[in-house]
C-alpha cells in the first residue's frame, strides 16, 4: 500500500516535471499536425475559415506539373546529396584520423562551413558560382575550361546546390571519425596478419565496424535533403525554369506566397510520407547490411 | 545507493546579489515602450503595415508625419513590412491584424473574396466617404472587386521603355524617335547590340532583365491574360503565343547560354550603382517610374529617356499608349482594433494634395482624375509624362483579377524560361493556360461552396 503510494508520488512527480515539454508537444507539435490533416481537406487561404472539399487537394495533385517537377528535383538533390556526403564525409574521416601533424586544424576546418549561418554560406556561394566574376569559373579558365552558369542554366542550376551541400559535412564527418575511433585496433592486427591489404581492411574492417554511423548519416541526410529550402530560396528562388523547385520550397510558396493553406498541407502530407517511406527503407536495408557488434 | 548531500545550493550572499540586481532591472526597465515614448497622450495609436524601407519609406513617413501633425485624434505609427502580403495574410488570419496595411493591388481580389479586407464604401457618411470617382477608370478597376470598393491606393505604376539616349547617338539612332512598334524594337535593339566573342559586352534590349514580369510581354502583342467576364485564363491565345515567339527569338539570335550568363551577372544588382541600365551595360530596358528614383540617385548624369513600350503594328495607337497598371494599396484588415480611426488616415492618404506629394516622392503619376498643373512643375522623374499618358490611356489593361493571380503568375515564370531555352511555345503556353484555368475553376467552386454555407 505505502510502496503504491510511494510510486503513484513519484509518478506525479515525474508527470509534473515532464508536463512543460508535454504541453509544449501537444500545443505546438501534435495538434498542429492533427490540424493540417484536416485542412489538407480543405480550401483554406488562411484569410477565411476553411471550406471542407474532401479528397480534392490530393486529387489536384495528379495534374500539377509543379508537384511532380518539385518531387523530382527533391528526389535527385537527396540521391546526390547524401550519396556524395556519405563517401566524401568517409573520405575525410579516414584521412583526417590518422595521426599527422596539422590534422585537428584540417579537422576544424572541414567542420568550419557548418557553423556559418546559411544565408552567409548562400551568398558566398553566389558569388563562387557567378559565371562572370565568380572564382570557381575564373579557376577553371586559367585551367583553359569555359565554367558554365551555375545557377543560371537549368541544367546546371540543381547540380551546384547540391555541390553546395556537400561544402557542410562537418556533422557527418564527426560522426564517422567518433565510429572510426571505435574500431578495435585488435581487429587491423588481425587482418594485416592475415595479409589483408590496406582495401581489404577498409572493405571488410573498417565498412561494417561504421556502418551503423553510416547508417545514421544516411538517414538524417535523407530527412534534411527532403527538407531543403533555404539554399534555392535565397540563391535561385527555384529557378531557372523551376529546375530548383524543390518540395519544401512549394509548400512554403503555395502555403504563404499563393494563399492555398489547404493545397500546402496535403503537399506537406505528401511529403511527409515520401520522407518517412524513404527513412524506413534506409533502416531496413540498414538492418541487412548493418554490423552491429555484441555488448 | 545514498547520494552524499553537499551544499552546493545558492549561498546567502548569491541569492541576495541576484535579487539586487533584479530590482535594478525591474527599476530601470522603460514602463513605457520606446515606440509609444513619443505619442502625445489621449491619442489613439493605429498601427499600418508597410513595405517600403530607404528613400521610399521615407516619403511614406513623411505622410504618416502630416496626418499626425494635422489633426489630433489618431496617431499613425508605421511599420516597415518585408514580404508584407505573407505576413499580413497570417495576421489576419491569425485575429491579430494591423489597422491598416500597404499591399498589392493583386491582392484586392483575394481579400475581397474572403472578407478579410473591410469594404471602403462601408465607412463614413455623405460627407467623409470617399468617392471611387476621383481615380483615373484603370485605377478605380484596379481598386475594386466585383463593384465593391475595397482599397485606397498609396502609388500606381505601369512599365514602359527606358533607353539610353548617348547609346543611340552612337550607332546612329535618333534619341528624340525611340522605338514605338516591335519591329522598331528590334532593329534597333540589333543596332545596339556590342558583342565580344560569343559573349554579350552590351545588350540592346534582353526580356531577361529584369526577370520581374514574366507575365507582361502578351501586352505587347494584344494579349490580355485574363478575361473577367468568363473568368477564363487567356494564355493559349495567338497573341500571348506570338508574344513568346517574339521573346524566343532574342535569346535564339544572342545565344542562349550568352543571354542567361548575362541576366545572371546583372539580376541581382537592379536599383544598384551596378544597375545594368544605369552601368551602361543595356541599352534599353523595360522598367517601371521607380528607376528614374534610382537614377537620380546613382546615375544623375545619366543621358535617357522614356517611351511607352512598343507594341505590334496592328493594335499601335500614338494617342492611346498600351500598358499594364499595377497599384500600391492600403486596406483596413477585418478584426483590426481601430477600422474608424483606420479609416481616417486612409481617407487623408486619397487626397489630392498627399497623393501628389507621395506621387511626386516616389517619382510616379498621380492615380487620380484631378492632377494640379504645379504636379508636373519639377517632377524629379522628367519623363512623369509617359507614365501618365499610360495611366490614362483607354489601352491600359489591369493585372487579372483573379484571387489565384499570384499562382497563376507563377506559372508564366516557368513558362518564360522554359521559352528562353527553346521549348516549343504553343505547347509551353497550353500547359499554363491548363493548369492556370484548373485553379481558376478550383477557386470558383469553393466560392460556390462557401455561399451555399451561407
Amino acid at each position: 500500500m505505502s510502496a503504491n503510494r510511494t510510486s503513484r508520488g513519484s509518478l506525479a512527480t515525474g508527470l509534473a516535471w515532464i508536463s512543460p515539454w508535454a504541453v509544449g508537444f501537444v500545443v505546438f507539435l501534435l495538434a498542429p499536425i492533427a490540424m493540417s490533416v484536416y485542412y489538407s481537406l480543405t480550401d483554406y487561404a488562411l484569410l477565411d475559415s476553411p471550406v471542407w472539399i474532401g479528397g480534392d487537394n490530393y486529387a489536384e495533385l495528379a495534374g500539377d506539373g509543379l508537384f511532380w517537377r518539385a518531387l523530382r528535383n527533391t528526389l535527385v538533390f537527396a540521391f546526390f546529396s547524401v550519396i556524395g556526403s556519405t563517401l566524401l564525409s568517409v573520405g575525410l574521416a579516414v584521412l583526417l584520423e590518422r595521426p599527422t601533424r596539422g590534422a585537428a586544424v584540417a579537422r576544424a576546418a572541414v567542420f568550419l562551413p557548418t557553423l556559418v549561418p546559411v544565408v552567409a554560406n548562400c551568398v558566398a556561394w553566389l558569388w563562387l558560382f557567378n559565371p562572370q566574376y565568380g572564382l570557381i569559373n575564373s579557376a577553371l579558365g586559367a585551367g583553359g575550361v569555359q565554367g558554365p552558369n551555375w545557377l543560371g542554366d537549368s541544367s546546371w542550376a540543381l547540380m551546384s546546390l547540391v555541390l553546395m551541400s556537400l561544402w557542410v559535412i562537418g556533422s557527418p564527418m564527426l560522426v564517422v571519425g567518433a565510429a572510426l575511433k571505435d574500431v578495435p585496433a585488435s581487429l587491423y592486427e588481425a587482418a594485416s596478419l592475415d595479409g589483408m591489404t590496406a582495401w581489404g581492411r577498409f572493405r571488410h574492417v573498417t565498412l561494417p565496424m561504421i556502418s551503423p554511423a553510416l547508417t545514421f548519416n544516411v538517414i538524417m541526410g535523407i530527412i534534411w535533403s527532403l527538407q531543403v529550402l533555404a539554399p534555392p530560396m535565397i540563391m535561385t528562388r527555384g529557378g531557372p525554369d523551376n529546375a530548383t523547385l524543390t518540395f519544401s520550397m512549394y509548400i512554403y510558396k503555395t502555403a504563404f506566397e499563393f494563399g492555398r493553406m489547404g493545397y500546402a498541407s496535403a503537399l506537406a502530407w505528401v511529403q511527409i510520407l515520401i520522407t518517412l517511406v524513404l527513412a524506413c527503407g534506409a533502416l531496413a536495408l540498414g538492418r541487412r547490411m548493418v554490423y552491429y557488434r555484441a555488448a | 545507493m545514498d547520494i552524499p548531500s553537499h551544499h552546493t545550493g545558492l549561498t546567502r550572499r548569491a541569492a541576495l546579489g541576484t535579487l539586487a540586481a533584479g530590482a535594478v532591472g525591474a527599476a530601470v526597465w522603460p514602463r513605457t515602450p520606446r515606440s509609444r515614448a513619443d505619442i502625445p497622450s489621449g491619442r489613439t495609436v493605429i498601427d499600418y503595415w508597410e513595405k517600403w524601407t530607404g528613400p521610399e519609406g521615407d516619403a511614406v513617413q513623411r505622410v504618416v508625419d502630416r496626418f499626425n501633425a494635422e489633426q489630433s485624434r489618431v496617431w499613425v505609427r508605421r511599420t516597415a513590412v518585408s514580404e508584407i502580403d505573407t505576413k499580413a495574410m497570417v495576421a489576419i488570419g491569425g485575429g491579430d491584424p494591423p489597422d491598416v496595411v500597404g499591399v498589392f493591388s493583386y491582392n484586392v481580389p483575394q481579400y475581397a473574396r474572403s472578407g478579410a479586407a473591410m469594404p471602403l464604401g462601408s465607412f463614413g457618411d455623405a460627407s467623409t466617404r470617399i468617392d471611387p470617382g476621383i481615380y483615373v477608370p484603370a485605377v478605380r478597376k484596379l481598386l475594386t472587386y466585383r463593384g465593391e470598393f475595397i482599397a485606397g491606393i498609396t502609388s500606381l505604376y505601369s512599365l514602359a521603355l527606358y533607353y539610353n539616349r548617348a547609346m543611340f547617338k552612337e550607332v546612329g539612332l535618333d534619341p528624340d524617335a525611340p522605338p514605338r512598334t516591335v519591329p522598331e524594337l528590334d532593329a534597333a535593339a540589333e543596332r545596339l547590340l556590342v558583342r565580344q566573342g560569343t559573349a554579350i559586352a552590351r545588350a540592346g534590349l534582353l526580356q531577361n532583365l529584369p526577370l520581374w514580369w514574366p507575365y507582361f510581354w502578351p501586352v505587347m502583342f494584344g494579349g490580355v491574360l485574363y478575361d473577367p467576364e468568363k473568368d477564363r485564363a487567356v494564355f493559349d491565345d495567338a497573341a500571348t503565343i506570338a508574344a513568346y515567339e517574339w521573346v524566343a527569338s532574342y535569346p535564339k539570335r544572342l545565344g542562349v547560354a550568352a543571354s542567361e550568363e548575362f541576366g545572371v551577372a546583372y539580376n541581382r544588382s537592379f536599383h544598384s550603382p551596378q544597375d545594368p541600365f544605369i552601368a551602361g551595360r543595356v541599352a534599353m530596358i523595360v522598367q517601371g517610374p521607380w528607376l528614374a528614383n534610382f537614377i537620380n540617385h546613382y546615375g544623375p548624369h545619366l543621358d535617357y529617356g522614356v517611351a511607352p513600350i512598343p507594341v505590334t503594328p496592328g493594335i499601335f495607337d500614338d494617342a492611346s499608349p498600351h500598358g499594364m497598371l499595377e497599384a500600391d494599396v492600403l486596406m483596413i484588415p477585418r478584426g483590426c482594433r481601430h477600422p474608424e480611426e483606420a479609416f481616417e488616415f486612409v481617407r487623408f492618404t486619397q487626397r489630392q494634395d498627399v497623393q501628389e506629394q507621395l506621387a511626386r516622392e516616389h517619382t510616379k503619376s498621380s492615380p487620380l482624375v484631378e492632377c494640379s498643373k504645379e504636379f508636373f512643375v519639377g517632377h524629379p522623374n522628367k519623363c512623369v509624362g509617359v507614365f501618365d499618358a499610360i495611366t490614362r490611356s483607354k489601352n491600359v489593361l489591369i493585372l487579372p483579377q483573379t484571387p489565384v493571380w499570384k499562382s497563376y503568375a507563377h506559372l508564366t515564370e516557368g513558362a518564360f524560361d522554359a521559352v528562353w531555352r527553346g521549348e516549343h511555345v504553343p505547347a509551353v503556353c497550353g500547359a499554363v493556360q491548363r493548369r492556370a484555368q484548373e485553379m481558376i475553376d478550383k477557386a470558383a467552386r469553393v466560392e460556390g461552396l462557401r455561399r451555399a454555407r451561407g
